[in-house]
């Protein structure tokens, strides 16, 4: 999903960017009024998205993503939504007022929480960012587990759709009824999923011989810059993010 | 016990994660392109436990999920519940359920057990009655046993016709698949209740408005269809991953 | 100065009925090119792994007999002592690259990241690697997008960037076209002049007469011949026990049966062949005129 490009936000240590989706997330769905949803992505994330070049993809991503889940939210609440005060009718069906409302405020938080992870994983690279975690201490198994993955699952699909032609052209029969197509399954699931655990082993061999796993102290090729306004940024963010969920606590308490 | 978390987390197993991932999701694309009605979307999760153990099951899981959201956001509520089918594979393949072999008999009661009270809980939703004031109420068992003997009956040999032809010898990989499904449908049903049914403590009750809406019927096909096909495609998940590792050459078993 | 050594090795794996190497005895000195040359299921892999260390710590199993690497025995170390002595690699390339690197340099580096390289030092071993291998042009493409020969190549400079000892290739360009075998054993040919130890597990034995010192030929988990390549290559033994021998061979032994071949050697690579039935054929002009 990252898209490169020239810009301020890309150049931000990947970890600052990671406090702010943070902060924006936790702000959005812990602050009491009902609106900050939408607030915080048009004031913060649509201009953050300007200033990272990516405005374009990015809406496109967030509106692909977002509209089946907005109009199945909407007919659900409104059409469930027990007592209420009916908008309009058809029939037996009867959308109702409250639970329109009521989707679109949760829509709110939701585009909130798709914008910001949209923005993010568009604007930081992976491999930096677990870079940055392991830095920061996080295990190195796992950086390596979430970039790897990444990178393979792509390329996968191929490998699955050459054991299936493969396959047809000795013979295997994949349309007809279901007992057709079922025993279809396993002279296409075994292959792959055998092939594959030759590829761990030898995976696995492959970068042992090559130090992975071989708990030495690690050292980086990519320098990611930092800076002391960065570091900064980053306690003043999970400061804020500490202070919304507290305020939240403290008006929940108090009403 | 950290150290055998740690344990579980050799090379092998790092190599082995992102490509289970990658399984996942090209067998749970295979059987779209082959139009099976089953989901399958969970064997390489399963695979990592089995082999791995039940941390690293649960992790894949966890991970998996959260891949797979990036194309379909609405699974990302449920990681826990794919950690969860991860431990429990990892637990069942310390306890030797993919190495065995059932006694074919075995898998026939399995199949016929599943099918039987799969059918009695459809009917009891079906049936099911609501009166005046919403209080419903399910038939007796006896009452059920009576009016649709004759469905029982297929059930059960239709059960354990399915049980000896898709389980054969990989009965006990089969039951704890089973409760695999059980476990993890009864754990997602709280987030599948929040998340698509907005229950907020605002005064409504979807599944109590959507039942007194439709009459029982809407709420017996929903639920049903998450009793169904959960049990019933874990059973399968484990059943493959069981035929798989029988398959393995003698070599790769060796941890 | 022998660099590798096994004394009377055995290995069997794990849950396995029989030994797939018997009473294995092999010496290579440093900066010789060892070819270990055996049909399929001979063991050149497992010899391979054994060399490397991978047997018996990876696969378990049950190792006998002695290997020894520039000094160190690798049933008495660990697994991470021993990896940095070898630099090992197999047939298919793809499986070979990390997957966690987004560019060839990156990958490449990954070694030296993992045993705790300083940046400086590891960039400048990167690019000397590269250079050496030819492969500098590649650094900025993504792994993935290589052709078979490309990665093999990026593959042996990862290897290489680690600087060990010995090299340890198990038919490295059996899934390659003719270019990328062509383009593999040019850098290995480069690694040999550079005086590297190289043993090499290799089928296409018209290559292996081209840079080999030695021949070991292996047989059902045993050492069947060893000696010089010419020798060892065109040998009787090899031909009744299921060798692949070169085709220039088998058609100079028909050829020596008609006396149509003159000389003792039976020739191994076409260089050899044209030489020898120069001696018996009238060679015309390219142009065709005698």
């Amino acid at each position: 999903m990252y898209e490169a490009r020239e810009s301020g936000l890309h150049l931000l240590h990947p970890l600052t960017k990671a406090a702010l989706a943070l902060c924006l997330v936790v702000a959005g769905l812990v602050l009491p009024s009902r609106w900050t949803g939408y607030f915080l992505v048009l004031c913060v994330v649509f201009p953050l998205a300007l200033w990272g070049k990516v405005f374009t993809p990015f809406l496109r991503s967030l509106w692909k993503v977002s509209l089946p889940l907005a109009l199945s939210l909407f007919l659900i609440q409104s059409l469930f939504w027990g007592e209420g005060e009916i908008l309009l009718s058809m029939g037996p069906i009867a959308f109702k007022k409250e639970g329109a409302l009521f989707a679109l405020v949760s829509m709110g938080r939701i585009l909130l929480v798709m914008a910001d992870f949209i923005l993010f994983a568009m604007t930081t690279r992976p491999d930096t960012l677990m870079i940055s975690m392991k830095q920061a201490g996080a295990p190195s198994g796992l950086a390596y587990i979430i970039v790897t993955t990444l990178q393979i699952v792509p390329r996968f699909q191929n490998k699955a759709s050459t054991i299936l032609d493969s396959q047809r052209s000795r013979g295997l029969e994949t349309e007809g009824n279901i007992f057709v197509r079922a025993r279809a399954f396993a002279p296409i699931v075994l292959p792959l999923v055998l092939g594959s655990l030759i590829e761990v082993e030898e995976r696995a061999i492959a970068i042992q011989a090559r130090g992975f796993n071989s708990n030495k102290e690690e050292t980086s090729l990519i320098e990611i810059p930092d800076t002391k306004t960065q570091r900064l940024t980053r306690q003043a963010l999970i400061l804020a993010t500490i202070l919304s969920i507290v305020a939240r606590i403290a008006w929940q308490l108090l009403n | 016990m950290f150290d055998n978390i740690k344990k579980e987390f050799s090379t092998r197993t790092l190599v082995l994660i992102p490509i289970a991932i990658a399984i996942n999701i090209a067998i749970g694309e295979l059987v779209v392109r082959l139009k099976l009605p089953v989901y399958l979307d969970s064997i390489g999760t399963v695979l990592v436990g089995a082999i791995a153990g039940p941390w690293a099951g649960a992790l894949t899981g966890a991970l998996a999920n959260l891949i797979w959201g990036l194309i379909n956001p609405f699974a990302v509520p449920f990681f826990y519940v794919a950690a969860v089918i991860g431990l429990l594979a990892g637990l069942a393949g310390k306890q030797g359920a993919f190495e065995k072999e059932s006694p074919q008999w075995l898998s026939v009661v399995v199949g016929a057990v599943f099918v039987f009270s799969l059918t009695m809980f459809i009917l009891a939703f079906t049936n099911a009655t609501t009166d005046d004031t919403g209080f419903t109420s399910y038939p007796a068992m006896s009452e059920l046993f009576s009016n649709y003997a004759v469905i029982f009956i297929v059930a059960i040999l239709a059960g354990g016709a399915i049980g000896y032809f898709l389980l054969q010898k990989g009965g006990y990989a089969g039951i704890w698949g089973l409760v695999t499904g059980i476990v993890a449908a009864i754990i997602s049903a709280p987030t599948a209740a929040y998340v698509f049914g907005g229950v907020t403590g605002a005064g409504t009750d979807l599944l109590v408005a959507a039942f007194r809406a439709s009459g029982g019927n809407i709420l017996a096909s929903v639920m049903a269809q998450g009793a169904v096909s959960d049990p019933f495609d874990k059973m399968l998940s484990f059943m493959v991953v069981w035929l798989i590792l029988r398959s393995l050459p003698a070599r790769y078993k060796a941890r | 100065m022998a660099i590798v050594e096994l004394k009377n090795v055995t290995y069997k794996y794990p849950l396995t009925d029989s030994p797939i190497l018997q009473n294995i005895n092999l010496q290579v000195n440093e900066g010789e090119f060892v070819a270990v040359v055996g049909p399929n299921g001979a063991g050149k892999s497992t010899l391979c792994y054994t060399i490397a260390g991978f047997v018996p710590h990876f696969f378990k199993g049950e190792l006998t007999g002695t290997v020894e690497v520039a000094g160190i025995e690798s049933q008495t170390s660990t697994l991470n002592e021993w990896v940095l002595n070898i630099g090992l690699a197999f047939q298919n390339p793809f499986n070979q690259i990390s997957g966690a690197k987004y560019t060839v340099y990156e990958e490449i580096a990954f070694g030296l990241e993992n045993i705790g390289v300083p940046r400086e030092e590891m960039k400048a071993r990167v690019e000397e690697a590269m250079k050496l291998t030819g492969i500098s042009d590649l650094a900025d493409r993504s792994p993935y997008s290589l052709s078979g020969g490309q990665q093999q190549r990026v593959a042996l400079t990862s290897i290489l960037v680690m600087q060990p000892k010995v090299l340890v290739l198990d038919e490295p360009t059996s899934q390659m076209d003719p270019i990328g075998t062509r383009e593999v054993f040019g850098v290995i040919r480069t690694m040999a002049e550079n005086g590297m130890t190289v043993i090499l597990a290799e089928h296409k034995v018209e290559w292996v007469a081209q840079f080999a010192d030695r021949v070991v030929a292996l047989h059902e988990g045993q050492i069947l011949l060893e000696g010089n390549p010419q020798e060892v290559l065109t040998s009787d033994l090899l031909m009744d026990n299921g060798f692949g021998i070169s085709r220039y061979t088998s058609t100079a032994r028909e050829a020596k049966k008609q006396g149509l071949w003159k000389k003792d050697m039976l020739p191994v690579t076409l260089d050899d062949a044209v030489e020898g039935f120069a001696l018996t054929l009238p060679s015309p002009d390219w142009r065709g005129k005698k």
